[in-house]
C-alpha cells in the first residue's frame, strides 16, 4: 500500500509547493510511491485521509493553530516544510510589532475586529504549535531534499539532513569565501542541505535553513573587525530568516 | 624549453593527448585547480589553490556504488579516468605522499590507487609565496620525488625536471625543442628555492619537535582560548591536503535507483563521532579543536611517522575567526615549552595486518533465521552467498549493509565454531537496525569484515575467566562465552564467572543460555537488574552490576582474567571493583564503541585519540588505552 501524502499551506507564498509542481517527469515518480490526496496546487481533489501532511507556512493566526491540530490528529507523520515552516522565516519579522500594528501597517483603518481571518497572533514555526517528525528546510527547499525526505519517508527512515553548516558545502565547491569579498555571511553558523547555492552564485548566505549554533559574541566582534564589516549588516542578515534569534536575546 | 614551446607542449597535450588536463587558473583573486582550454589559462605564478589537488584523487562526492532497490541489483562501475595535472606544489605533492601511506595502509582503497595510476602531476616549485605559508619549516618547500615531471618558470625560459619515464615518454610524444639547461638556468631555480625562504614564515621550532611538544601540552590553555572563538565550520579540515576523513551515505532517487556516496567529512563538527544511539563521543568544542591539532601533529606521525601538515596556510585563509593556523598555534606553544601543561602517553597497539584491496563492497548475506529477543533485540543468523570462509574471531564486528539506507558496524554474537552461518543480535537503535528489523527470513542483506581485533582466546587458555557485561555489552561477549564454554574448548579454561546487568528483567538476552550455561561446571553466574517494573517476576538481584562482586567467593585471582563490556559509563566502577578484588590491569579486557564507519581505519570518526577503535579494537587490553583522554570519559 502506497502512503497517502497531502499538502497543507499557511501563511506563506507556497513557493515550495510549487518546488514539488516543478518536479515535472518526476511526479510520475512521486506518485508511483506516494498517493497524493491532496495538494491544492496541482489538484482539485481534497481527502482527510492521509498519512503524511506536508506543511508549508507559518502559524499566524488561532484558526490557523486549530486547523493545524487537526491536520496533527490525522497524520501519523508531520513534515514541517520550508522556512516558514520549519523556523517561522520571513513571517517573524514582524514579530516585535503588536498584531493591530501591522494590521494597520498593511490596512490602514478597516475595522476587521471580529472577522477571525484577520485576529492575528505572534508568527510561530510549526513546531511551535504541534509535535513536528521531519523538516524539509530552506527558502524554497531544494528539490533533491524534498525528493530526498519523501523516499525515506516511504522506505520508512530518517532522512538524513545535515546537522553541518552552509562552508562545508560552499568549500567543497571551492568558492572565494564571501567574507574575504566583503560580505557578512551566514555559511560558517547556517544549517546546510543547499548545497551552498546562494555563496556558489555570490550571495551572501542569509540563513534559510536555519542557524545551527550561535557564536561567541567576542568572536563576532573579532570578525566584523577583522573583514571591515558593520554591526548592522551582521543583524540584517539574521533578521531575514531568523528573527528568533533576535528576539531570544 | 623556451616560452612558447611550453605553451605548445600544454596545448598539444590539451588537445591532442587522452588525458584531461587540469593547471591552475586564476578564480577572482585566488587561484584553482580545474580543466585547462588552453596554455594561458595556466599560471604557474600562483601562491597557492583554494583547494588542493586532492579533490582529483579523493574525489569531494565519489560514487563507490549504484543500486536499483526494485531489483535489489548493484552495479560497480569504476572508471579510469586519466589525467594530468599541471603545477602541482612540492608541499602538495608531498600530501600526496602522505594520502598514499594512508590509503594504501592494510586496505588498499582501489579508487584512490586507481586515480593515482592514472594521474600525471607536473609539478611546479613555488614561485610567489601565500601570505599563510610556513612550508620552508615543515620541510615542504621542495620535493625530489612524487612527480613525473618538475617546471620552474625561471622568467626567460621553462626549466622541465624529469621525474619518471612516464614524464619523459610525455615530454618525447608532446614536447619539441627541448635543449639541455644551462648551469646559469639551474642556478635560477636554486635561487628561486632560496628565495621562498626567505619568505615564508618560520616556525620557533623544528618540525621534529612537534609531536613532543603536543605530548606535554594537552591542558595547554591555548585549546580552550581558541576554541570559543571556533565556529565549527570545518573549513580548516576542508581545504586541507592531508586530512582524509569521509563519510558514506546512501542516496535514492524517487524511480528507486540509488549510489552510495563517499564525501569529506570534518572532526571540527559535532556530529563526527555520533552514533545511531545519539551518543557523541567528543562533545565539547575544545576537545575537537584539540583533536585536530593532535591528529595533524602527534597521532599521525606516531602511525605513519610524517606530520600531517605540509605549511601551505590553507586552513589559516579559510578560517573565520583565524584560529585554525597550525603556525601561530605551534609557535605559541613553543614560547612556553619549559613547561608541562597535560602530558598525554599513547602507543598504537600493534595489530596483525596483511595486504588487501577493497572498494568497499559488501558480500551477499542471506538471513537464515531470525529470533525476537526482547522488544528492541533481533537476533539474525546470516549466511553468506558466495562460498568463500568467513573466519572471525570473538569480539569482531562486520558492518551491515542495507541498500538505500546504509551501513552500521555490528559486533558477531555466536562463538566462531559453527561453520557456515554466523549471528548478529541487533538493537533497533538507528536507520540500518530499524529496517533489518522489519526484514524477514530469506531477505538479503550486505556484510562487510570481519573486522578490528577480537579477543586472543589462546591467550586466556589455562586462566579463570570474569565476565562482567552490561545492558548489550552481553552480545559480543556472548561470542567469547560460547566459544569457551563449548565442550570442545571447555577444559583449556579454568573457573568462569559471568555477572551480568541489565536494566529490566524484560531486557535479559539470552536468558535460556544462561541457563544452560549455569548448569556447567565451574561457572558462576550472577544476573542484576537496575529496576523491577511492577507485574514482572524477579528473585535476582537489584542493583548495579557491581553490587555483584561481593555476591561471589573470589579464588584464585592472581590467575584470573576479566572481560568488560558495557556502557561507557559502567567502566570506570567496573574497573574499580576489579582492582579491588585483586585483578591485575593487565588482565582486564575491554571492548569499546565508537562511530565504525568504514571498519578499516581510514575515514577517522572512531578514534580514541590516536587510536582506532575499528582497527586497533573494539577489544583492548585494558592497559593499552587505560591512559587516554577520551577512551573512558
Amino acid at each position: 500500500m502506497k502512503p497517502k501524502v497531502a499538502f497543507f499551506d499557511f501563511a506563506s507564498c507556497e513557493g515550495c509547493e510549487l518546488q514539488v509542481a516543478d518536479l515535472e517527469e518526476e511526479l510520475l515518480d512521486l506518485i508511483e510511491i506516494v498517493e497524493v490526496v491532496s495538494f491544492r496546487e496541482i489538484m482539485k481533489e481534497h481527502s482527510n485521509n492521509y498519512d503524511i501532511a506536508i506543511v508549508e507556512g507559518s502559524i499566524i493566526r488561532p484558526i490557523d493553530e486549530k486547523r493545524l491540530k487537526k491536520i496533527r490528529r490525522i497524520a501519523k507523520t508531520l513534515v514541517a516544510f520550508g522556512a516558514c515552516a520549519t523556523i517561522g522565516g520571513v513571517n517573524k519579522i514582524r514579530n516585535p510589532w503588536q498584531p493591530e500594528e501591522v494590521i494597520k501597517e498593511v490596512y490602514g483603518d478597516i475595522d476587521f475586529k471580529d472577522n477571525e481571518f484577520f485576529n492575528v497572533s505572534k508568527a510561530k514555526a510549526v513546531d511551535e504549535v504541534v509535535k513536528v517528525d521531519y523538516y524539509i528546510y530552506g527558502c524554497p527547499p531544494p528539490r533533491e531534499e524534498i525528493k530526498k525526505v519523501i523516499i525515506a519517508l516511504v522506505m520508512g527512515k530518517k532522512p538524513d539532513i545535515p546537522n553541518y553548516p552552509v562552508c562545508v558545502e560552499c568549500k567543497k565547491n571551492e568558492n572565494i569565501c564571501l567574507f574575504e569579498l566583503g560580505k557578512f555571511c551566514l555559511g560558517p553558523i547556517a544549517r546546510a542541505g543547499c548545497n551552498a547555492i546562494c555563496p556558489t552564485n555570490g550571495r551572501a548566505c542569509d540563513g534559510c535553513r536555519g542557524i545551527l549554533s550561535e557564536p561567541d559574541t567576542k568572536c563576532v566582534e573579532d570578525i566584523l573587525k577583522r573583514y571591515n564589516l558593520t554591526y548592522e549588516e551582521m543583524k540584517h542578515r539574521f533578521t531575514i530568516f531568523n528573527y528568533t534569534l533576535e528576539e531570544d536575546r | 624549453m623556451n616560452r612558447e614551446d611550453w605553451a605548445d607542449f600544454i596545448n598539444n597535450l590539451i588537445n591532442n593527448s587522452t588525458y584531461e588536463v587540469i593547471g591552475v587558473k586564476a578564480k577572482g583573486k585566488r587561484f584553482i585547480f580545474a580543466p585547462l582550454e588552453s596554455a594561458d589559462e595556466l599560471r604557474l605564478d600562483y601562491d597557492t589553490t583554494i583547494l588542493p589537488p586532492k579533490k582529483y584523487f579523493l574525489p569531494q562526492y565519489e560514487n563507490l556504488l549504484s543500486f536499483d532497490l526494485s531489483k535489489q541489483s548493484v552495479n560497480i562501475e569504476m572508471k579510469e579516468e586519466k589525467r594530468i595535472i599541471i603545477g602541482v606544489h612540492p608541499y602538495d605533492i608531498i600530501a600526496l605522499q602522505q594520502m598514499d601511506k594512508v590509503y594504501f595502509d592494510t586496505y588498499i582503497d582501489r579508487f584512490y590507487k586507481i586515480r593515482r595510476e592514472n594521474t600525471i602531476i607536473i609539478g611546479s616549485n613555488i614561485l610567489n609565496v601565500s601570505e599563510r605559508s610556513f612550508a620552508t619549516s615543515m620541510k615542504a618547500h621542495t620535493v625530489t620525488s612524487g612527480y613525473d615531471l618538475m617546471v620552474t618558470d625561471i622568467g626567460s625560459s621553462i626549466i622541465i625536471e624529469i621525474g619518471t619515464e612516464r614524464g619523459k615518454k610525455l615530454m618525447e610524444r608532446y614536447a619539441t625543442n627541448i635543449t639541455d639547461a644551462t648551469e646559469a638556468e639551474i642556478k635560477k631555480i636554486e635561487e628561486i628555492v632560496e628565495s621562498i625562504e626567505s619568505k615564508d614564515r618560520k616556525l620557533k621550532v623544528d618540525k621534529e619537535n612537534i609531536p613532543n611538544l603536543l605530548k606535554r601540552n594537552y591542558e595547554h590553555p591555548i585549546w580552550r582560548e581558541l576554541s570559543e572563538k571556533c565556529l565549527q565550520c570545518s573549513s580548516c579540515t576542508i581545504v586541507c591536503p592531508t586530512c582524509y576523513c569521509f563519510d558514506i551515505r546512501d542516496e535514492v532517487s524517487l524511480d528507486l535507483q540509488g549510489k552510495r556516496i563517499r564525501t569529506w567529512d570534518g572532526c571540527l563538527l559535532p556530529d563526527f563521532t555520533r552514533i545511531a544511539s545519539g551518543e557523541v563521543f567528543r562533545k565539547d568544542k575544545t576537545e575537537r579543536f584539540r583533536h585536530r591539532f593532535y591528529r595533524k601533529g602527534l597521532y599521525i606521525p606516531e602511525r605513519y611517522n610524517f606530520i600531517a601538515c605540509i605549511g601551505c596556510g590553507r586552513c589559516s585563509i579559510a578560517c573565520i575567526p583565524d584560529i585554525a593556523g597550525p603556525f601561530n598555534v605551534i609557535n605559541k606553544i613553543a614560547e612556553d615549552s619549559e613547561e608541562t601543561r597535560g602530558e598525554i602517553i599513547f602507543e598504537i597497539p600493534v595489530t596483525r595486518g596483511g595486504e588487501e584491496e577493497t572498494a568497499y563492497i559488501p558480500r551477499n548475506g542471506i538471513i537464515r533465521r531470525i529470533e525476537k529477543l526482547t522488544e528492541f533485540e533481533k537476533l539474525f543468523e546470516i549466511e553468506l552467498e558466495d562460498s568463500i570462509d568467513f573466519n572471525y574471531q570473538p569480539g569482531q564486528f562486520v558492518e551491515v549493509s542495507i541498500l538505500g539506507v546504509g551501513e552500521a558496524p555490528i559486533s558477531i554474537s555466536s562463538p566462531p565454531i559453527k561453520k557456515g552461518s554466523f549471528e548478529l543480535v541487533v538493537r533497533r537503535v538507528g536507520n540500518v537496525t530499524n529496517k533489518l528489523h522489519t526484514l524477514r527470513e530469506g531477505d538479503k542483506i550486505g556484510i562487510r569484515g570481519p573486522f578490528g581485533r577480537g579477543f586472543d582466546v589462546k591467550k586466556f587458555e589455562g586462566k579463570n575467566l570474569i565476565f562482567v557485561a552490561g545492558g548489550i555489552g552481553i552480545i559480543p561477549m556472548r561470542s567469547l562465552i560460547s566459544f569457551i564454554l563449548d565442550d570442545s574448548n571447555r577444559d583449556r579454561y579454568g573457573i568462569v564467572t559471568i555477572l551480568y546487568g541489565s536494566k529490566t528483567p524484560r531486557d535479559i538476552l539470552f536468558m535460556d543460555e544462561i541457563k544452560e550455561w549455569e548448569k556447567k561446571e565451574d561457572v558462576i553466574v550472577k544476573l542484576t537488574v537496575d529496576t523491577c517494573p511492577e507485574g514482572i517476576c524477579w528473585d535476582g538481584c537489584i542493583g548495579l552490576v557491581t553490587s555483584l562482586f561481593p555476591e561471589v567467593k573470589w579464588q584464585d585471582i592472581e590467575n584470573t582474567v576479566a572481560i568488560v563490556i558495557g556502557p561507557p559509563v559502567m567502566y570506570k566502577f567496573v574497573i574499580k571493583c576489579l582492582d579491588t578484588i585483586g585483578v591485575k590491569e593487565e588482565n582486564i579486557y575491554v571492548s569499546l564503541e565508537r562511530r565504525m564507519k568504514c571498519g578499516i581505519g581510514k575515514c577517522g570518526h572512531c578514534q580514541i585519540n590516536g587510536i582506532y577503535v575499528c582497527k586497533e579494537g573494539p577489544v583492548f587490553n585494558y592497559t593499552e588505552i587505560k591512559d587516554l583522554p577520551e577512551a573512558f570519559e
